[in-house]
């Protein structure tokens, strides 16, 4: 007998017998419905999202009635969407199913083997699984489904209390009697896998794509002839709003939009171990590389990578931070302001007895939710975080305005007074344009304020507003896709995120026409300024905070190179200026920053020699071939497969080499997103 | 801007155009992966009925459940908790009625062909695992009849693998119990 249980193997000789075909295609077609089912359902809800919800009430005509009846409400916002929705889920579900059951009465007739059990009321199981198990009853939604599942109802019990005088009636063997119940609900669709494919019974969902976020439109960066534009100049950028939407989208298994794609961003999500500053002389340290570009042999990277220091905890000042949240009837899905508690929950196990929070709400009216309160008082701030609900518009710029009055009363030279504005992007009352809003935090700007813009959510999401914020405000923009994003920007690397260390930072690179033919800066598009921008110390750019990493990189075209698209001109030769001659070096860097506090800018100066370039681009530092993997990943994205000469394999395998010591495994949730964009594109 | 999903695409491609609302991906799903539920159902519940009801409960409730897919496991672990789930569901339900192990005695008789020594010695190996602790039965099963490794099992038991190993072996002590009473 022991040999029997030593012998636990024996178990995979477990023969399952084959299932029934008929179940099957029962099981599979009850499944479809269910599905189509509730897809509407989402849908429907995706329409009536921020107004119906507004409205509590026990019948669409109150509801529909207290929308008419709010004078505030204008027809000019898209109320009629919602009514419209309604109307179409009211009329298509019920016709939908009604021509369903047509359709497979016929079918039952049809077939006279058909199988169907008489025990128990056949549509009961049928309105079990249409059931709305759902949580959100104050929606429309709820409505609809009862008027829907009323007339499933007579539609069935009809069809069923007169069955077609050919069915045959026979009773289903089955062990348990609730079972024999569920399974005649389904009977009727039987034996035809071909409704797999077969949607004319169906209302075909439209599939709930993210096509209502808002990304401003930009051209790619241009290749410019370095005889002709040998000065390069653009203000750095350490958002990484982009790459967390970008995710987002591969995850839900789309490829993004290209609008969304903004490669410096994608770069400078991940921290690379770049040199630290070597002494306190400057906030951060420059390193630089050339190497062979991995998706052009006959071109070169030129690779600068900054790095800001971390100052010790002691010398940070304290943080009197402002947040500014969107409460909006928009904002109460799982992924925005539920998850937006628990960002700022983490947020403030990061700081203590000094630093100061207020809680500014916007929606409808705007509102001081919580007044200045020290940061260790940890319940009085979680609770009035905990009070928020979203309902009502949203009035960004009149909470802006307030959020930023707070923050200046409490601002002095010894603290860093940050506004955080968490929202998915509507500004809709108030400073209502972009250009007044972007005006008014110009102005703010100028109190030493900064700001950092936290977007949620998708379907609503107006990125482009975001952004012009966070550019227009000193500050930064992060998109918090889930609650590892928020870990990541409010956790782990918040004081990067609360701590500026240099402002205005701008780089400036002038390339060598004896060596260089043809240059074209990766990404940085919306951050371009003018070759005399950079010594004006009134145009704002970009901010380091502790601890940041950013990256630029060129791909430059070498004198001489089989690349160089560019023909020589024909005239050139009688107008051209002499250069220097100086033919070891590719380009010269300048970079110009501000401390927090101060107007006037310092400058640093390199410059990059041939002799840097290596050969092969094994051996540069692993830090510098992870960047040079995400440039490539976002300008397939950016620019499309086709038009990048290094397949989504390639990337992963440039990535997989030098993943480092990735201590929170950001650098391999990239290798499975390039896996995840390969499988949903063409290659 | 929505790609339908290639037929032979990745499970968790294919989940997520169907939480998008592709029907395709969504029917492509339950065809790939029809016949691994049914038969985990089957090596939980011994009888083909039970199996076929739990299977069409599975695909049904799929429809709803796949929003809540987070990618976080492999679909099939996903897949296999939620049958799994099913399975303990539906054997509460009946054991309201009829105690567990009169059930269970159902498979000694019955569904397949018990031609040969070793399959009836499988049989009543298999009756006998079905008695262990839901835990260590779960365990077993999952390793020998389904034979994942214990990493994956520990996956879907949401257990450490360690916790895996202890519940296998304390099966194999029970067993050994079990079968000296006879």
């Amino acid at each position: 007998m022991n040999k029997k249980t030593k012998n636990l193997d024996k178990l995979k000789n477990i023969k399952t017998p084959a299932p029934s075909k008929a179940r099957r295609a029962a099981s599979i077609e009850a499944a479809m419905l269910a599905f189509d089912i509730e897809q509407q359902k989402s849908q429907n809800k995706n329409n009536s999202r921020d107004h119906l919800k507004n409205f509590q009430g026990n019948t669409i005509t109150r509801r529909l009635m207290s929308i008419f009846n709010n004078p505030k409400r204008t027809w000019i916002m898209d109320m009629r969407i919602p009514v419209g929705a309604v109307m179409v889920g009211m009329v298509i579900l019920p016709a939908a199913w009604y021509l369903n059951n047509n359709y497979s009465e016929q079918k039952i007739q049809d077939s006279p083997a058909q199988e169907y059990s008489s025990g128990g009321s056949p549509n009961a199981k049928k309105n079990e699984h249409t059931r709305i198990e759902n949580d959100s009853i104050n929606s429309g939604q709820t409505d609809i489904n009862a008027s829907s599942k009323t007339i499933i109802g007579e539609v069935t019990s009809e069809q069923y209390s007169a069955p077609a005088p050919n069915v045959v009636v026979k009773k289903m063997p089955s062990t348990s009697p609730r079972m024999a119940q569920e399974s005649v609900a389904v009977q009727g669709f039987a034996e035809d896998s071909t409704y797999l494919v077969d949607e004319r019974h169906f209302p075909q969902p439209i599939p709930s794509t993210q096509d209502g976020d808002r990304f401003s439109d930009f051209e790619n960066s241009p290749l410019f002839t370095t005889a002709q534009n040998p000065v390069s100049t653009f203000s750095i950028d350490v958002d990484t709003a982009s790459y967390s939407y970008v995710r987002r989208q591969l995850e839900d298994g789309f490829l993004p939009n290209e609008n969304s794609v903004r490669i410096e961003e994608m770069i400078n999500y991940f921290s690379y171990d770049y040199k630290a500053p070597s002494d306190e002389s400057a906030p951060f340290s420059q390193s630089v590389a050339v190497y062979p570009t991995p998706w052009n042999e006959a071109t070169k990277l030129l690779h600068i990578g900054i790095k800001g220091f971390t100052p010790e905890a002691a010398e940070i000042k304290p943080s009197n931070l402002v947040l500014l949240i969107d409460t909006s009837g928009s904002m109460s899905a799982a992924d925005k302001l539920p998850l937006l508690k628990r960002s700022f929950a983490l947020l403030l196990n990061q700081l203590n007895e000094n630093d100061t929070i207020s809680i500014v709400a916007y929606a409808g009216s705007a509102g001081v939710v919580l007044k200045p309160t020290a940061a260790n008082k940890k319940t009085t701030i979680l609770g009035a975080l905990d009070r928020l609900q979203a309902g009502g518009s949203t009035a960004g710029g009149e909470g802006i305005e307030l959020a930023y009055q707070l923050a200046k009363e409490n601002a002095s030279n010894d603290v860093n007074s940050r506004v955080i504005l968490a929202t998915d992007g509507d500004f809709n009352v108030g400073i209502s344009t972009d250009a007044e809003l972007k005006k008014f935090i110009e102005k703010k700007r100028n109190d030493n304020i900064f700001l950092s813009v936290l977007g949620f959510g998708t379907g609503n999401y107006n990125d482009a507003l975001m952004q012009s914020l966070a550019q227009n405000g000193n500050g930064n923009a992060y998109y918090i896709d889930n609650f590892l994003e928020a870990q990541k920007v409010l956790g782990q690397e918040v004081q990067g995120t609360l701590t500026t260390i240099a402002k205005d930072v701008k780089i400036q690179v002038e390339f060598n026409p004896a060596t260089v033919a043809e240059y074209r800066l990766v990404g940085y598009e919306t951050r371009a300024l003018k070759r005399e921008d950079f010594n004006n110390d009134k145009v704002d750019a970009g901010d380091i905070g502790a601890g940041h990493t950013v990256t630029a990189i060129y791909e430059i075209t070498p004198v001489g190179s089989s690349a160089v698209m560019t023909n020589p001109l024909r005239y050139e030769s009688e107008t051209k200026v002499e250069f220097s001659g100086n033919d070891d070096e590719y380009a010269f860097l300048k970079l110009r920053y501000k401390l927090p506090n101060e107007d006037k800018s310092k400058l640093i100066e390199q410059p990059v020699p041939v002799s840097l370039a290596v050969d092969d681009i094994a051996k540069v530092d692993a830090e510098f071939r992870f960047g040079a993997a995400v440039a490539a990943f976002a300008q397939k994205l950016r620019y499309g497969s086709n038009t990048n000469a290094m397949t989504y394999a390639e990337v992963k395998q440039l990535g997989e080499g030098a993943r480092g010591a990735d201590k929170f495994g950001y650098r391999a949730e990239f290798i499975s997103l390039v896996d995840l964009a390969r499988s949903l594109s063409d290659e | 801007m929505v790609k339908t999903a290639p037929l032979e695409a990745k499970d968790e491609t294919l989940v997520a155009h169907a939480v998008a609302g592709d029907r395709h991906a969504f029917a492509t799903l339950l065809d790939r992966h029809y016949m691994l539920i049914y038969k985990i159902a089957y090596q939980w519940c011994g009888n083909q009925n039970d199996a076929e009801d739990i299977t069409q409960d599975v695909c049904l409730k799929l429809s709803k459940a796949i929003n809540s897919f987070d990618n976080r496991a492999k679909f099939t672990s996903w897949l296999y908790r939620i049958v799994l789930n099913m399975v303990r569901d539906m054997q509460r339900a009946s054991a309201r009625r009829n105690k567990r192990h009169a059930d269970l005695m159902q498979i000694s008789e019955g569904n397949s062909p018990a031609s040969q020594e070793d399959a009836i010695a499988t049989k009543e190996l298999w009756a006998m695992v079905k008695t262990l602790p839901e835990k260590q039965c779960d365990a077993v099963l999952l390793v020998y009849a389904s034979e994942l490794n214990h990493a994956e099992a520990a996956k879907i038991m949401q257990v450490k693998e360690s916790t895996v190993s202890w519940y296998i072996m304390e099966a194999k002590k029970s067993l050994k119990g079990l079968l000296k009473n006879e």
